[in-house]
């Protein structure tokens, strides 16, 4: 049951044809996983927050650095030095205290993998490599969790939406790790792409409109051009096939 | 067959800045040879050393994945291939 405060917080959501006091009540009920409190990690957590979801577990091992203010919005000059998820931790709980935030500082590993989004509805990639992201990937199809995948680089961006049995994995898609090292990026790439992947677990867990599934959606920030391209499961992929 | 490929913005430094490039071939490999041999310095930025494309190189023909064909798949005239590259940031 939605309170009086909450229907008045998001009614302007709760407007929405499609959406309603039930929409409102799902996300409510939704327990995200968010892997990362960084560039992407900052959009999505603080839009999801915003929304009313009813509880997000943010993982990151990172502390603040000066370098990452262009595009880390959820962290200040103030919090250089921090840990990421304190910083995280207290953003979110003055956006919206009615949400129940866990921030978890943890390296994500095949170790613990498993058990740090076990009991999730959702799992959300804002991660800065991809050998985590593979992991993630597996992780989210072994336990049959619906995986939301975002990733930049400059001004481009790349968003998919995975559900575990019925689409292509980000596997299916990406069959190998870009070389490491730091990575050029302009903040507002990440804001695109993270909240697209807002917009895409907002969605999934109302259940209305059309999921990015089995479609990759690539985002050219220079010539503001969005493109889509068709993804097939692919029946010899590693994790999925 | 005269096809279009569409350079991502990160391999513009091999294309003198353009982001759309014509080339002629019957399959995505032909495509890709004809793009080196007017652009030379963008081989190894899509190709390894035996001439396969690089694991986090993509090729879409007209937006569909050229996987698992690759650079076997055939195209027509008035394709369009794009290249993706992989990212790993966030």
């Amino acid at each position: 049951m939605l309170t009086t405060d909450e229907l008045e917080r998001y009614d302007r959501q709760i407007m929405i044809e499609g959406f309603g006091k039930e929409g409102q009540e799902k996300l409510k009920r939704a327990k995200i996983f968010i892997a990362g409190a960084g560039g992407l990690g900052s959009p999505v957590s603080m839009y999801l927050t915003a929304a009313g979801v009813g509880m997000i577990r943010i993982v990151d091992h990172d502390r603040v650095e000066l370098s990452n203010l262009n595009r880390q919005v959820l962290h200040w000059d103030e919090d250089i030095g921090k840990r990421k998820v304190n910083s995280t931790l207290e953003k979110l709980k003055q956006l919206n205290q009615g949400v129940e935030i866990e921030a978890i500082e943890k390296k994500i590993t095949e170790a613990n993998a498993s058990k740090l989004v076990a009991d999730f509805d959702l799992i959300v990639d804002a991660l800065d490599n991809l050998p985590t992201r593979y992991l993630l990937n597996k992780t989210a199809l072994d336990k049959g969790i619906p995986f939301f995948h975002g990733a930049v680089y400059g001004f481009e961006g790349r968003a998919m939406t995975i559900i575990p049995g019925k689409t292509a994995c980000l596997m299916c898609v990406y069959r190998g790790a870009v070389p490491k090292g730091q990575f050029p990026v302009i903040g507002v790439t990440p804001a695109v792409i993270g909240c697209i992947q807002a917009m895409e677990v907002i969605k999934y867990i109302v259940g209305i409109g059309e999921l990015l599934a089995n479609r990759l959606l690539i985002y050219d920030g220079l010539h503001l051009k969005f493109n889509e391209f068709s993804v097939k499961k692919d029946p010899n992929c590693e994790h999925c096939g | 067959m005269s096809v279009r490929i569409n350079i991502p913005h990160i391999f513009h430094q091999f294309t003198n800045g353009q982001a759309i490039v014509e080339v002629n071939g019957d399959t995505v490999g032909q495509c890709l040879n004809h793009l080196a041999k007017q652009f030379p310095g963008i081989e190894k930025a899509l190709l390894d050393k035996s001439g396969k494309l690089l694991n986090y190189v993509d090729i879409y023909v007209n937006l569909e994945s050229s996987y698992p064909e690759e650079l076997a798949k055939s195209v027509k005239e008035g394709d369009e291939l794009y290249i993706a590259l992989m990212l790993g940031g966030g």
